[in-house]
This record gives structure tokens, sequence and C-alpha cells, in this order.
């Protein structure tokens, strides 16, 4: 326990200081990092419940364009315009997922992965208000309580503080009874049914929830880059998030941010050609292959290793 | 429109639908068996529009004989991946998905450098156009028909005729039970496995002649080749080949009149709502 | 005794295509009885299961529990009525310990509440691990508290589905084929544990095969065939029909009696 909070703190500090130490090159890279850890752990509570979800790019887009025209047509602050894109993400979650509860599996995930091809055409096709193709461009930059967040690094800020408190939220609620209740959905949703569990109802949370933190990154990220382009937020994006799940590890909380930050990362020095995505596919297939539960398992792994091994390590389970 | 263009339109679309149907058919055929959606159909598809670039037209060989050739290539990497990705997966149908998307962005990426990034053509394999109908339809289009038909049949007296489309009934019905009777399960799978790509490839491979070959060109065919599966159901054949041709004419005809990306937006539409009334498709059953 | 009317089902019936599974079936159970649900193969047990759990709706009828018309509900209001079942195939958390197992059968039933649900911690509260511990007491559990679910020998893992449903704390147990598999001792020991139930208020309507086992602890059976009810009646009255007798060809009743 006293070690994962070392952990944290250094990572804490270690985030803060980046802007005066590294410059803009990295945070520009860091704010994005920041933001796809927002995507990936927004999605973990879906995925939690056994939902097979390829969609959160689309909410991403609902949230990014709505923030973005509010604040750049209706000149609406950045907490504001955040909030509303985030809503509305959420109000779509909720308008495709309730009828979608039924659906299992494969069909669920299908229903997922045409959403964002629906969600993509509508903004390549309305063009009068998101410009489609063309993309939609002179987004000003974040307007947070007043305060013009000029510099890149107060942006960087502002990722950091909606990560945080992003993650906050979310941890609070997985390891509530809530959580609970998602994971005994998604390992045995007719026993959970059958014990009272109103699954309908918590895999619509779940679903809904991450919509709306997918809303969230999504007006970070239009007023970060101040550019959006409907085939961005499209199928190829939906399939990264799951991977950063996958990837991180589904078992456990940090999964998803684990597997944002590295993966993340290692693009970085092959970002923008095809390389990028080469290199992360392999990574994608390798850890399916050989580490079926996540990089998150890796510590645990090494330290199952013999020669690794004290008496003192070989510690009984830890339940009752 | 013109009752011209509509004629004209429709046998485009049934051209269209013949190539959806080959594609469909593979990914049908492989969630039938395994219950798994191939994610990775465009790029396969992709790679047999290469084949046909990088054998036929660079390499010389004859029309007929370069695609029988993509299909054994693509049908052998099929296999291939089947044993090296499928097989060893443990923990369901999720981690297999996930790998086969991972399969998918791998080769579109990988396509890029290795084909270079200038667009690539491949001239029409049969010249002129032909008045059907009382409209003129290039002969590269309508031989698509047969050719495709061809493969239809061959699928179907494959899987009704043979031993080996015995055994992938068997599985289809009950794999425990059809394992229980003998049937090499593992083998079987490999064997949907190469027939599902080989399909996708023959697809690519048709289409070479027509469209303008890059990297990621299978894409609108794998999200197309989805919507009819939906709507003829997972895992059925007759549902694959009614929705195949329903697309095709749709994508024709909608597109003609409304525009691509308009006709593409409807028939995603179109799924979502057939998914939420009836959540197995049209013909589909639950899996 | 007391006898009055806890599960009433009118006329339930239920299509699947163009075929009944269940068709006007009248299902009574008093409280406090142990009764038995029979018939052979695809007589419709498992649907009336379900259908009464409320995991799948009747096409037409009526079922009533404890005097509320539940036919409309959906599984997890079924369970807050006191409506619990188990199922035919084995389905626990597969991943988590016996224990664990009926913690979250307590856990996932306790009615607490968003709020708390939100703001509490994870682990469990010492009465719910007490309680937890007391059901596996009672089934006999307790050895295998601390073993992986998955690594339980088939009977346990019966009695653990026995277990969870009890932390549901039911009024009426539904139990799918609760000895299917076992072998003369387990069996013996597992409809043992169903008489206890009993006698601890819980009402039992169970669906099984095992003749011997249905015969022994069964008050009443109701027989079934083709979606319909075939006979009913006390275990004697029932093994000596004529007419279940013909339904089974008179495999498992001859070795019941035998």
């Amino acid at each position: 326990m006293r070690l994962r909070i070392g952990v944290l703190v250094v990572l804490a500090l270690l985030a803060l200081l980046i802007p005066p130490l590294g410059g803009d090159y990295y945070v520009h890279l860091f704010a994005l990092v920041f933001t796809n850890v927002i995507l990936a752990a927004s999605l973990r509570p879906s995925l939690t419940c056994g939902q097979l979800n390829i969609g959160h790019s689309a909410f991403m887009s609902i949230g990014a364009y709505a923030s973005a025209l509010l604040a750049k047509n209706l000149a609406v602050p950045f907490e504001i315009s955040m909030l509303c894109g985030a809503v509305l993400a959420a109000a779509v979650g909720l308008a495709i997922g309730y009828p979608s509860l039924r659906l299992r599996g494969v069909y669920f995930a299908m229903v997922t992965v045409a959403f964002v091809e629906v969600i993509r055409l509508i903004a390549q096709l309305w063009v009068p208000l998101t410009r489609g193709m063309s993309g939609l461009s002179g987004i000003p930059k974040p307007n947070l309580l007043g305060v013009t967040l000029a510099t890149k690094a107060s942006q960087y800020y502002l990722a950091l503080a909606l990560m945080l408190l992003t993650l906050l939220i979310l941890w609070k609620l997985e390891s509530s009874r809530l959580g609970l209740i998602w994971k005994s959905i998604g390992m045995a949703d007719n026993l959970a049914q059958s014990l009272g569990v109103n699954i309908a109802n918590h895999k619509l949370l779940a679903f809904m929830l991450g919509c709306f933190f997918a809303g969230v990154a999504g007006a970070f990220y239009a007023h970060f880059i101040r550019f959006l382009f409907p085939p961005e937020f499209g199928f190829l994006m939906a399939t990264n998030i799951l991977v950063y799940n996958y990837v991180g590890g589904r078992g456990h909380f940090a999964g998803p941010i684990v597997g944002a930050v590295f993966l993340s990362l290692l693009s970085e020095p092959f970002r923008g050609n095809a390389y990028e995505t080469i290199f992360f596919s392999i990574a994608m297939l390798l850890t399916i292959l050989f580490l079926p539960g996540g990089l998150i398992t890796l510590p645990g792994k090494l330290a199952g290793l013999r020669w690794w091994k004290t008496p003192a390590a070989l510690s009984p389970g830890a339940t009752a | 429109m013109t009752a011209d263009l509509l004629i004209q339109s429709t046998i485009i679309g049934l051209s269209i639908g013949s190539i959806y149907i080959l594609m469909a058919l593979g990914l049908t055929l492989m969630f039938g068996m395994m219950h798994i959606i191939n994610f990775a159909h465009g790029a396969i598809y992709m790679l047999g529009a290469f084949a046909i670039y990088y054998i036929f037209f660079q390499g010389g060989v004859p029309y007929f004989a370069a695609f029988v050739l993509a299909m054994i290539l693509l049908g052998t990497f099929g296999y291939l991946i089947e044993r090296s990705i499928y097989r060893p997966i443990k923990g369901g149908i999720e981690p297999t998905l996930v790998a086969l998307l991972a399969l998918t962005t791998f080769l579109q990426a990988a396509g890029y450098p290795i084909f270079g990034q200038l667009d690539k053509h491949v001239p029409p394999v049969f010249q002129g156009t032909r008045n059907v109908l009382g409209v003129m339809v290039s002969v590269e289009r309508l031989m698509i028909i047969p050719m495709a038909g061809a493969l239809v049949v061959g699928l179907y007296l494959f899987i009704n005729k043979t031993k080996m489309g015995a055994a992938m009934r068997a599985i289809e019905q009950d794999k425990e039970a059809a394992a229980l009777q003998g049937v090499d399960v593992h083998a079987v799978n490999g064997l949907a496995f190469a027939i599902g790509f080989a399909l996708a490839a023959a697809s690519g491979a048709l289409m070479a002649p027509i469209f303008k070959l890059d990297p990621m060109m299978g894409e609108q065919p794998l999200l197309k080749a989805f919507i009819i599966i939906i709507l003829g159901g997972l895992g059925s054949i007759p549902g694959a080949i009614l929705g195949g041709l329903m697309l095709g004419l749709i994508d024709s005809i909608v597109a003609t009149a409304l525009g691509a990306e308009p006709a593409f937006l409807l028939s995603f539409v179109f799924i979502i709502l057939v998914l939420l009334f009836k959540p197995t498709g049209l013909f589909g059953y639950a899996p | 005794m007391s006898s009055t009317l806890l599960l009433e089902t009118r006329g339930l019936t239920r299509h699947f295509g163009g075929l009944a599974a269940v068709n006007r079936v009248d299902l009574a159970v008093a409280e406090g009885e142990i009764v038995g649900l029979i018939g052979p193969n695809g007589a419709g047990k498992t649907t009336c299961f379900n259908l009464l759990s409320g995991f799948i709706r009747p096409t037409a009828g009526t079922i009533r529990f404890d005097g509320e018309d539940i036919t409309r509900l959906r599984p997890h209001q079924v369970v807050e009525r006191g409506l619990v079942r188990t199922f035919q195939l084995t389905t626990l958390f597969q991943e988590m310990t016996t224990l664990e197992n009926v913690l979250l059968g307590l856990h996932l039933h306790s009615r607490r509440g968003l709020a708390h649900a939100l703001f509490s911690r994870r682990t469990f509260p010492p009465d719910e691990v007490a309680r937890s511990r007391e059901v596996l007491e009672f089934t006999g559990l307790a050895a295998q508290a601390g073993q992986l679910a998955k690594n339980l020998p088939h009977g346990h893992q019966r009695v653990l589905g026995i277990a969870m449903a009890l932390a549901a704390r039911p009024r009426l147990l539904l139990l799918d084929e609760p000895v299917t598999g076992m072998n003369l001792d387990e069996s013996g020991r597992v409809m043992a544990l169903v008489k206890t139930i009993r006698d601890r208020g819980v009402t039992v309507l169970l669906v099984e095969h095992n003749m011997k086992a249905v015969m022994g602890t069964c008050e009443r059976i109701v027989v079934l065939n083709f979606g319909q009810t075939l006979a009913e009646g006390s275990p004697a009255a029932v093994s000596t029909n004529a007419k279940v007798i013909e339904a089974y060809l008179g495999a498992g009743l001859e070795h019941a009696r035998g």
C-alpha cells in the first residue's frame, strides 16, 4: 500500500514538472497522452460489464464538436461547453445504449461499429454545421472560468487536472459496490440477475458514464488541437482505445492507464507515418498472444520468476 | 432518375452485389463455425487486389490463373493465421476479435511502405461494353457476376456435397457433438479460415480492375460486409446472399440518386434499426 | 403447516415459433411445501422455471407470487420479492472463491441504495462475511471456503449454486436439477439439505430427473409432458399413474420404486 502511494506521488511530481523541464514538444505529447488515458479509463466500465464496445470514438467526436461549436459560434466558456459536450455525448449514449442492451456479444459490438460510422458520416455530411471534410478550424483556446489558457503549458495542466478528476471518479465508482456489480455482470450476467441485479440499468450506467468522459476528452482535444476532422474519430481510433485496455490489462483499474501511456509514448517516434500503426498493431498482437492479462500482469509474472523468490515473498492467497 | 439510369444502376448493383456476397459469405462462414467476426476481412480483400496487381499486371500471368493463385495464396495465409493466432488464444472470443483487429491494422499500415504510396491501377481485363436491356454496361463489370456466381456455386457444392463440408456443418450445429464424432475441429477451423480468406481475396481480385488500389481500400467493403451479415443474420448463408444482393442494389441505386456517402449512412442507420428490433438480424440466430 | 398459496400460475403458456413449450399450465405451490416438477426431456420444465423467474415472458397466462401478479416482472424484481432460482448448467463466479461467491450473492442482493454504493468501500462488511460463513456451514461447504469455484468438484459446485441462492433470502426456492450428475451419496446429502432448507421456512419447487431423489423428498409432484400438466399428486399416486408411466416408458419410475 505504501509502495502504491509512493509511486503515485512520484508520478504526480513528474507530471507537474514536465512543462518547466520538457518544453513544448513534451507538453504537447503528454497532454495528448492524458487525453488517451481519459478515453481508455472511461471505456473500462463498459468492458467490465462484458460489453465489447468499439464505439468510444464516436462519443469523443460528439463532445469535441459540441464544445468547439459552442465556443466558436456562441463564445461559451470552456467549463460550460465541455459539460455540454459531455452531457450530449451521454445523452446520445443513452439513446443508442438503451435499446442495445439486449444485444449480446458480437451483435452489440457491431452496433457500436455501425454507430461510429454513423457519427462520422453525419459529421462529414452536415457541412453547414461542421464544415465536413474541410475540417472545423478556428476553435478558440480553452476559456476557463474567465481566463483564456493561451499557453500549451496551461492547457497541459488543464488536461492533467481533467485526467486526475476523471480517474478519481472512476476509481471511486469501481471500488464501490457499483463496481462489484459491474464485475459480477461481466463474469456471469445470468447469475447476477438471478441474485437480484438489474443488469440493464447497470450496463446502461456503465455505458453512459463512458460516453460522458469520452465527451470530456473530446472537448479538451477540440480546444487543444483546435482543428477537427471527421475521419479522425473513426473505427481506427475506437479500436485504439479498446487496445489500450487490452494491452494494459483488463483485470485492474490501472490497466487502461498503463496501456494508454505505454502505447501512446512508444508510438510517438513513429507519429504520423505508417510505422506508428505497424508498431502499434504488432504490440497488440504480441500482448494478446503472450501476455493475455495485459502489461499490468508483468510485475506479477516477473515476481514469480524463481530467482526473485525469497521465503517471505511466498505469501498465501489473500482470502480468508 | 430516368429508366435507363435505373436499369444501369440495377445491373451495376447486381455486379457490386456479387462482390459483397463473396465477402459476406466468407464472414458468415467464419462466424457460423467459430463465432468470431473476422475484422481482418477487409485487409484480405485489399491483399487480393494487390495480388492481382503483382501477379497479373506486373507478372504477366493470365488473369484467371492469377485469380486462382491469389485465392490459394491468401487461403493459405488464412490457414496460417488460424494456427498462429486463433488457435493459441485462450480466454474466449474477445481476445480473438482484438487480435484480428490488430492483424487488420497491421496489414493496412504495412501496405503503405510495402506497396508504395502512389495509387496503383490494374487495367481492365475484359475490354469493351455490351448492350444489356438497352443500356451500355462495361463487360468488366458484367463478368463479375458469373465469376462470383461460380464461386458461390462452388462453395455450395463444397459445403453440401463433400465430407469436409459435412464436417463444417456439423461443427456449426454443435461443436462438441462433432468433436465426439471424430471431427478434427482444429483442422476444419483452419479450413474455414482458408475459405473465408480466399473468398475475401477473390472479391478484391475481382474488383482490382475497377477501382484504384490503396492499402485502405478494404475498409469500406468490410463495413459493408458487416451490414450484410447483420441484415442477413450472422451465420446464415442464404442471408448473406440475399443481404449482399440487397445492399448491392441499394448502394448502386441510392448512391446514384443521393451520393455514395449518404447511401452509406442510410445503410448503417438501417442496420442499427434492424438490430434493435430483431437482435439477431433478419435470419440469424443467437450465438 | 400453513396452506397459503405462495405461488400460483393460471394458464401459463409460452410459444417458441409455432411450438408451445409450456401450454396452459396451472401450477400451485403452498407455503412450506416441497414440490417436484418432473417430466420427460423437452416437457417444458426449464421453460417453466425461466417463466417463473422472469427470464422469459409468457405468451399468455399469469403468475402470482404471494398474491401479487409477477407475470411481467424482470428477473431482479422477481428476486426482490423472494423468488430465487438456481441454474441447470452450473453458473458460478468461476474465478472467485467459494466464500466470495456467497458473499456476492448476499451483497448483490442487499438493498442499500446508490449513495451507499458510491461511497462505501469494496471490502465486505463483517456482518455480511459472518452471514456468508453461516450459509457455507449450513450447506456443508465451510471447508471449501477458500477454494476457487472453478476448482470445486462438480457436486460441490452444484451445492454452491444452492448456497448462493440461499444468500439471496428466498421465500420460494426454484432448484433446477440440483442433484443431476451426482452419485447416490451426494444426492442423498443434497436432498437432505433441501429438506432442512424447507424446515427453515423456505418453500421449494424443484425440477429433477433423478426419480429416487424426487420421490423420496417431494410431498407433491407435478408431471409435465409436451408442455402440459399430465398428472399431479403424491409420489405414490403419480408413480402408479398409467399416463405418467406411459410418458416415461416406465424406465425411471420402475427404478425408483424398486
